[in-house]
């Protein structure tokens, strides 16, 4: 590689990333048009059921977008790994611990200690993708505190589908992996490639983590806490 | 009786762990621990692809993280290859001489913040002798096949932890990953009585 390419990517590409992601005129003068044609803000969370991090992310989100005008919709994946993470069942296993510490921060107790089988889980993924986003995002919070913040609670089929019922008002939908795919195929338009991650308006934050500043982003944009 | 030992595990390719080598640094003065660190390789040179939105996500998050911290981010130089085995060589060497606390902050601050190219001898050489390292020495680590192994151990021995990425910090068997997880760290520290008196 010649020196002037090295530079180029070495340091000119990560500078003009650098550079791009200062430039926030645009994005404010969408959301002051979108505000003055009456809509709310829009936060899209990109989750997995048997993620304990996604859970908080949305428990969390939920709780602090109380406050202002800002929707949530949650959006359940399936295929969240890098593709040949070697350390992917590594991984799972710290995300418990990992949780349990962030939990802390928030005044929350996670009530597992081990990781759940993502498959077992699946199905909550494509309820809550075949349903209107109001309704499914409305049972995915009721989900995520009952798999990850409810000791003693059932997470069987059974027990979460009742649970659907008294969130939405009705049965749980019939297959939903094609909205489960369609998801996924939002995430990577948008760049996401884990879970939690939390797009405000097209600029991604890790969901579960990055709390505080995806506060200070909506502030940014005018949807402000009242 | 010798002190409770804290593991940083620091890649030199990681801007996280650029913006976690002060705070890590500073925990001795307030903690009665010893801070133990191990250099590793990035985990593109050990086998694991890294997508394109992840490292684009990387760049911008790490700025928002930097202006939180008030540290200085950009302009920046990439050390993936040569740069960051050469970094990894002369950290033992400052390791070994007492100065790895100034060698990393140094350093990481060039790559992170001064778009120090850590492959060119001369910008090498500068940062070296700005914390009082010989740069013979340093040339000469940079060739030392026993330097070399011991960087692959400490980077075997991230690895034997089932750790993945960096920054990570271990405190008594229990892993902390992330810059943004040493106040959970620090909170072990306390629950553990090692807050030294102030």
């Amino acid at each position: 590689m010649s020196a002037a390419a090295e530079k180029f990517k070495k340091s000119t590409v990560p500078g003009l990333i650098l550079a791009l992601a200062k430039v926030r005129a645009p994005a404010k003068a969408a959301a002051a048009l979108r505000r003055l044609t009456g809509r709310r803000g829009l936060i899209e969370v990109f989750v997995a059921f048997d993620d304990p991090s996604s859970a908080l992310a949305i428990v969390e989100l939920d709780r602090r977008l109380a406050r202002r005008k800002v929707d949530l919709v949650v959006r359940p994946v399936l295929n969240r790994d890098l593709a040949g993470d070697p350390a992917i069942e590594a991984k799972r296993a710290y995300a418990v611990t990992d949780t349990q510490r962030l939990a802390r921060r928030y005044d929350l107790a996670l009530a597992r200690t081990e990781p759940l089988p993502g498959n077992e889980l699946a199905f909550l993924g494509e309820w809550v993708a075949a349903c209107q986003p109001a309704d499914g995002t409305r049972f995915a919070i009721a989900a995520a505190n009952r798999i990850w913040f409810q000791p003693e609670a059932s997470i069987d089929r059974a027990a979460m589908a009742e649970l659907f019922t008294q969130t939405v008002g009705g049965p749980p939908p019939g297959s939903g992996s094609e909205a489960v795919r369609a998801n996924e195929k939002i995430a990577k338009r948008k760049l996401v490639y884990t879970v939690p991650m939390a797009s405000v308006h097209g600029r991604l934050f890790f969901a579960h983590e990055r709390l505080d500043q995806i506060g200070e982003e909506l502030d940014l944009l005018g949807w402000k806490a009242r | 009786m010798s002190k409770i030992p804290v593991d940083f595990y620091f890649s030199y390719r990681s801007p996280y762990s650029y913006l976690a080598a002060p705070r890590a640094f500073a925990l001795p003065g307030r903690y009665d621990i010893d801070l133990r660190f191990h250099g590793v390789m990035p985990m593109a040179m050990r086998g694991q692809a890294v997508p394109q939105a992840k490292r684009l996500h990387t760049v911008r998050d790490t700025a928002r993280e930097a202006a939180r911290l008030g540290m200085p981010f950009g302009p920046v130089w990439d050390p993936l290859g040569d740069g960051a085995k050469r970094c990894l060589a002369i950290g033992v060497l400052a390791g070994d001489r007492g100065k790895v606390r100034e060698w990393v902050l140094a350093v990481s601050k060039g790559i992170w913040a001064e778009a120090a190219n850590v492959c060119d001898d001369e910008v090498l050489r500068g940062i070296c002798e700005r914390v009082g390292l010989n740069w013979s020495e340093a040339q000469a680590a940079i060739s030392d096949p026993e330097i070399e192994r011991r960087v692959l151990a400490d980077t075997e021995s991230l690895v034997a932890l089932g750790q993945w990425g960096v920054p990570v910090f271990v405190f008594s068997g229990e892993p902390y990953w992330g810059q943004d997880r040493i106040e959970d760290l620090e909170r072990s520290l306390n629950d553990a009585g090692l807050r030294l008196p102030t």
